[in-house]
């Protein structure tokens, strides 16, 4: 059986012996040839199930609209993480969900209408093929790769301040502020965010550098130590802004700093949210 | 015979428009195709397929300061903002200058919007027949078409070497002097097929489908972000609030979408549309039962820009064929 039999005969045994209410899982999109969400709530729905390299989008985010009910859903490795992220901080409940894992040979670029064959660079840095939870496997685990890669960091670190400063600027200045970064975004998830908050008034409303900047930014430290890498910001942004690198920065910080990576297991604490009196990171002392 | 410009000489007009006025042209920024200011034709990106956001932005700003109020001397003063200068924009497809004719049916309903009119006023319009239709284009269906000359100053179509040039009002006569133009035999290269959706009686079929579960099995999918709102060209709903900064008031709208979780929460913190469905359902029901029973037209223009960018695929031409397959009644 290949992936796409293998996640659909599984999910449809599931949603026929009640096990689950809803099973998400990908499906054929409109283009006929990439991929999206399929939220299946019968057995029979769950024949439009498909799993290949198209895959791109990070399911575990809609967990959260089902919470309190029994859900099963597909993930890649990085989605995972996203499940154990969504676990130490308490937004659901690990009895609630079956997770049906998937080895991942990398996802490829595509946009609408267009895929290739080529797989996506974030793929290429990838440390994690195989999920890192899950009720159910498929796909063969193979060998991890054994040191944390991050050249497109590196590059950034290797430029002036004022040439970096340029660089995020540029590309803030693009934000439209449509909020499809948080919106996709697993770690992104609280009732009220602060950027519409109104008192105190963080950010203001206008779609202009300053505010733009703003925003970016301080979304970025809110998912520092907490993003799992799954790239979904990037993917989504309308205007190709390079969100990744913003927070793959923040995430070789929280590496360096705590030796933590988040989302890896459901138990470590996560170093934002613990206070430890003897805890020396060699900075602010 | 057609009246013909080369592309030397589309060229060497527009350098010399952009000495006097704001042109703005499709060009190259950052893997996208963006509507921008350019100083130089040579920025200007003449193959492609279309922007990814709406020259909407040049009429309805993503922000703007829309007056300002001034306390000088124990008296406060109101000071309306003034949009200067004559801006051309280069390039726009007969799609967007239709959004441009969508938009103004209610921003320019009396008592017109002061802004949105000036914005209207000092531009020019110069757009571009498509020679091929994108896959996720159905402009056909919605009351416009690839060559579409209506809503434009002037419009352009490719031919060998040039342009077959036609001016369509006082304005666009004003821009392009006759003189810059040649009568040439040259034929009119066919539209292009663009694939229909089903949009007929659609608006009927909208109204007995309101509460259909069809809308939160949809938004079980929608993650609720601003993209459709934001790259449409005739979504133009915004919010406002007041920028304070010793004694001087700016009150500046932003662009806002109706898929914001926000959006409709009033005061106290009640929301009258708190669930994903009706939500995700506002929007097409603005655009297909809403908009077309008061101004009597859709309220899109078959860009296609929201079906090429959702980030998971919610499908306009998907959802109206799906409406009109639908039994009629809560449970269909």
């Amino acid at each position: 059986m290949n992936p796409s039999e293998e996640i659909a005969k599984k999910a449809k045994e599931l949603l026929q012996s009640k096990a689950v209410e809803c099973f998400i899982g990908y499906q054929r999109a409109t283009d006929g040839m990439t991929a999206r969400p399929l939220f299946a709530h019968a057995p029979e729905e769950a024949d439009r199930l498909i799993f290949d390299q198209t895959c791109t989008h990070n399911l575990v985010k809609y967990l959260l609209n089902h919470k309190g009910k029994a859900t099963g859903i597909a993930v890649k490795p990085c989605d995972s993480r996203a499940i154990n992220l969504l676990l130490i901080e308490h937004q659901i409940e690990r009895k609630n969900v079956f997770i049906i894992g998937v080895v991942c040979p990398g996802m490829v670029e595509t946009s609408w209408n267009k895929t290739s064959e080529k797989v996506k660079d974030i793929c290429k840095l990838c440390q994690q093929h195989t999920p890192v939870i899950y009720d159910f496997l498929v796909g063969e685990p193979g060998p991890e790769p054994q040191a944390e890669a991050y050249p497109d960091v590196a590059k950034l670190e290797a430029l002036s301040p004022a040439e970096r400063r340029e660089f995020w600027e540029k590309h803030f200045s693009r934000c439209i502020r449509c909020y499809a970064c948080r919106q996709v975004c697993p770690g992104c998830y609280c009732g009220e965010c602060f950027v519409e908050r109104l008192d105190p008034l963080w950010v203001g409303i206008r779609i202009a550098p300053s505010e733009n900047e703003m925003w970016n930014s301080m979304r970025a430290f809110h998912l520092s130590g907490r993003c799992i890498g799954c790239n979904q910001c990037e993917r989504v942004c309308p205007v190709n802004i390079p969100l990744s690198l913003l927070n793959r920065k923040l995430e070789k910080e929280a590496l360096e700093l705590f030796k933590f990576r988040a989302g890896i297991d459901a138990e470590t604490p996560a170093p934002f949210a613990t206070f430890k009196k003897d805890e020396k990171i060699g900075i602010g002392e | 015979m057609s009246q013909f410009i080369s592309k030397k000489g589309l060229l060497s007009w527009l350098d010399k428009l952009a000495e006097n006025h704001s042109l703005v042209a499709p060009t190259r920024v950052e893997g996208s195709i963006l509507f921008r200011k350019i100083d130089s034709t040579e920025d200007i990106v003449f193959n492609f397929s279309n922007t990814n956001l709406s020259p909407k932005e040049f009429f309805l700003p993503p922000s703007e300061t829309i007056f300002s109020v001034e306390k000088k001397d124990g008296q406060m003063n109101l000071i309306p903002e003034v949009i200067e200068g004559q801006t051309v924009i280069f390039g726009l497809r007969p799609c967007d200058a239709k959004g441009l004719a969508t938009l103004d049916l209610p921003y320019l309903e009396e008592p017109g919007d002061a802004l949105y009119s000036q914005h209207r006023n000092k531009t020019t319009l110069v757009g571009l027949s498509c020679l091929s239709a994108c896959p996720e284009c159905f402009c056909t269906s919605m009351g416009t078409g690839p060559d579409d000359p209506s809503n434009l100053d002037i419009i352009l179509t490719e031919v060998e070497d040039g342009y077959i040039v036609q001016i369509l009002n006082e304005k666009g006569k004003a821009l392009l002097p006759e003189e810059l133009l040649v009568m040439k035999d040259v034929a009119t290269p066919p539209a292009p097929f663009v694939s229909p959706v089903p949009s007929r009686g659609i608006t009927d079929k909208m109204r007995q489908a309101f509460d259909n579960p069809y809308w939160s099995r949809l938004a079980d999918r929608c993650i609720h972000c601003n993209i459709c709102s934001y790259i449409c060209p005739t979504c133009y709903c915004f919010d406002v609030r007041d920028y304070t900064n010793k004694g001087r008031i700016d009150r500046v709208r932003s662009w806002e979408s109706c898929q914001s979780p926000g959006f409709t929460k009033i005061a106290g913190g009640y929301d009258p549309r708190p669930d994903k469905g009706p939500r995700l359902r506002q929007r097409f029901a603005h655009k297909l039962i809403y908009f077309p029973e008061i101004f009597g037209t859709m309220h899109c223009t078959g860009c296609g820009r929201c079906v090429k960018t959702c980030p998971v695929n919610i499908d306009i031409r998907e959802i109206i064929q799906d409406i009109q397959k639908l039994r009629s009644g809560k449970n269909a």
